[in-house]
């Protein structure tokens, strides 16, 4: 079974990275090729929300094991300036950065579970997980 | 120039006091050290001409280390530094200011190409002998002087960690700036035909790159009084919301100008993911390949493409 993988994320070439393995991890899992382009989009837009607001982090992919299921498991950790209305951030159209504000709402569609904790001035974590059907 | 260059290394490596902290830490140096390095400090700025020649001796045995070695300036400028350094070695203070200083000096090697291999092998040279002659003070315990040379050595390393930081740096700072003109020439637009573009989009489209590239869109456009665009993005390496934005913004853009611009290169898979998240492609003309998306663009522009063989039917090949 193959451990965890850590990506640093900073630039938009990690974001590159952070989805290749994504991908590969999620091939590993056994995931059809539709969710393994569901899963690596959204590694992307919650790296790309790393880099674009927080500047620097982390993401940590796992393949998680539960009551005979597998899946993957994304973490990602920074500490840049935090969410201050979380529930109005994970809503469609709202971005702050002249986007096109899907890029959390998005995410938490396409995996099974997604849990978004923020403090402002401390920073973000997001796990998200996936579940092979 | 060096020491601009070293305060501007300071603030990019992200270098403050608590970095420091850190780094003295991972060497395992603790203020017991500090008594260790005092007691030889007079033995080893007693002979720091001494240790600063056995450093550059090495280095001019070395091949490794020609370049430096060709360059007066540097060269002097150099063992300025290294004394300075073997000084401050058993200064006993390894603040800010201390690694602003190993950092002029790093970035010198760097900028005179000094290979790591050479510096690492003066060092330890130049280490080996302050070792030996400590070892030969008569008038203290051989304990105390081998825990003040292992104190010692608790500051080289951490010199050599901020060294080898600012070597892979700055040769990193190479490869990103290469990176960076390649990204700035890879935005062709092609006229393919009379009012016809070809926009070819690979690699990693991040904001600056996304600007250019509309923009020389734009530009184009006007020039050629283009009808048709035919973006290609199979080869961009990441198509997420960000990406996609930006060719939504680039497409609008087009029309404004009167150009129909037809995307080809994006896969079913994430078109359907990029649906899934929410984006709306449906106002995007998409094409599967762009083979499809050059024919599509033709035929906008009022070509006819037949093959040849329902032109003017030729004879069946012999096999
Ligand atoms: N890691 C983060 N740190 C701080 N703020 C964040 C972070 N991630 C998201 N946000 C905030 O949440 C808002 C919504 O994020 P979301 O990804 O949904 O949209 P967006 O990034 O603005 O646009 P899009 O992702 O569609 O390009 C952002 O505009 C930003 O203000
Ligand atoms: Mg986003």
């Amino acid at each position: 079974m193959s451990g965890d993988v850590h990506v640093a994320i900073e630039r938009d070439a990690d974001i590159v990275t952070a989805r290749q393995r994504g991908r590969e991890l999620a091939r590993e899992v056994g995931f059809s090729g539709t969710e393994q382009t569901l899963i690596t989009l959204a590694i992307s837009e919650i790296a790309r929300n790393i880099v674009s607001y927080a500047r620097r982090g982390g993401m940590t992919l796992t393949r998680v094991q539960d009551a005979g299921r597998s899946g993957i498991s994304i973490v990602a950790r920074d500490e840049g300036p935090g969410i201050p209305d979380i529930e109005l951030a994970m809503r469609d159209g709202y971005s702050t950065g002249k986007s096109l504000g899907v890029g959390l709402p998005g995410s938490r569609r396409v995996v099974d579970e997604f849990v978004l904790t923020s403090t402002v001035g401390v920073g973000t974590t997001i796990t998200m997980k996936k579940w092979l059907r | 120039m060096q020491q601009g260059r070293s305060q501007a290394l300071v603030h990019e490596m992200g270098l403050d006091e608590a970095n420091i902290d850190r780094r003295m830490k991972a060497v395992g140096f603790e203020p017991s050290d500090l008594p260790n390095i005092e007691a030889i400090k007079d033995a080893v700025v007693a002979h720091v001409d001494d240790y600063n020649k056995t450093f550059f001796d090495h280095l001019s045995r070395l091949e490794e280390a020609r370049p430096l070695l060709t360059s007066v300036a540097l060269l002097d400028r150099a063992k300025q530094l290294k004394r300075a350094h073997i000084v401050a070695m058993v200064g006993g203070d390894y603040g800010l200011l201390y690694a602003e200083q190993r950092l002029e000096l790093a970035s010198l090697y760097a900028a005179a190409g000094l290979d790591t291999r050479a510096f690492l092998g003066a060092f330890h040279h130049l280490l080996k002998h302050i070792g030996v002659d400590l070892m030969k003070q008569p008038e203290r315990a051989s304990l105390e002087r081998f825990e003040s040379f292992m104190s010692l050595k608790k500051v080289a390393f951490f010199d050599i960690a901020l060294i080898v930081d600012v070597l892979v740096f700055e040769r990193e700072r190479v490869i990103r700036q290469q990176q960076e003109a390649i990204r700035e020439l890879s935005t062709p637009v092609l006229q393919v035909r009379n009012r016809m573009l070809l926009l070819p989009i690979i690699g990693i489209i991040d904001t600056l790159r996304a600007r250019l590239i509309t923009e020389s869109l734009l530009s184009s456009v006007r020039q050629n009084r283009a009808k048709v665009v035919v973006m290609d993005v199979t080869g961009v390496a990441t198509i997420d919301s960000k990406v996609a934005n930006h060719i939504l913004q680039t497409v609008t853009a087009a029309r404004l100008m009167g150009a129909e611009v037809i995307v080809t290169g994006l896969s079913a898979d994430v078109a359907q993911s990029l649906a899934a998240i929410g984006i709306d492609l449906s106002k995007l003309n998409t094409v599967g390949d762009l083979q499809g998306g050059m024919e599509e663009a033709e035929q906008i522009l009022g070509y006819r493409v037949l093959q040849a063989s329902a032109v003017a039917p030729t004879a069946p090949l012999a096999s």
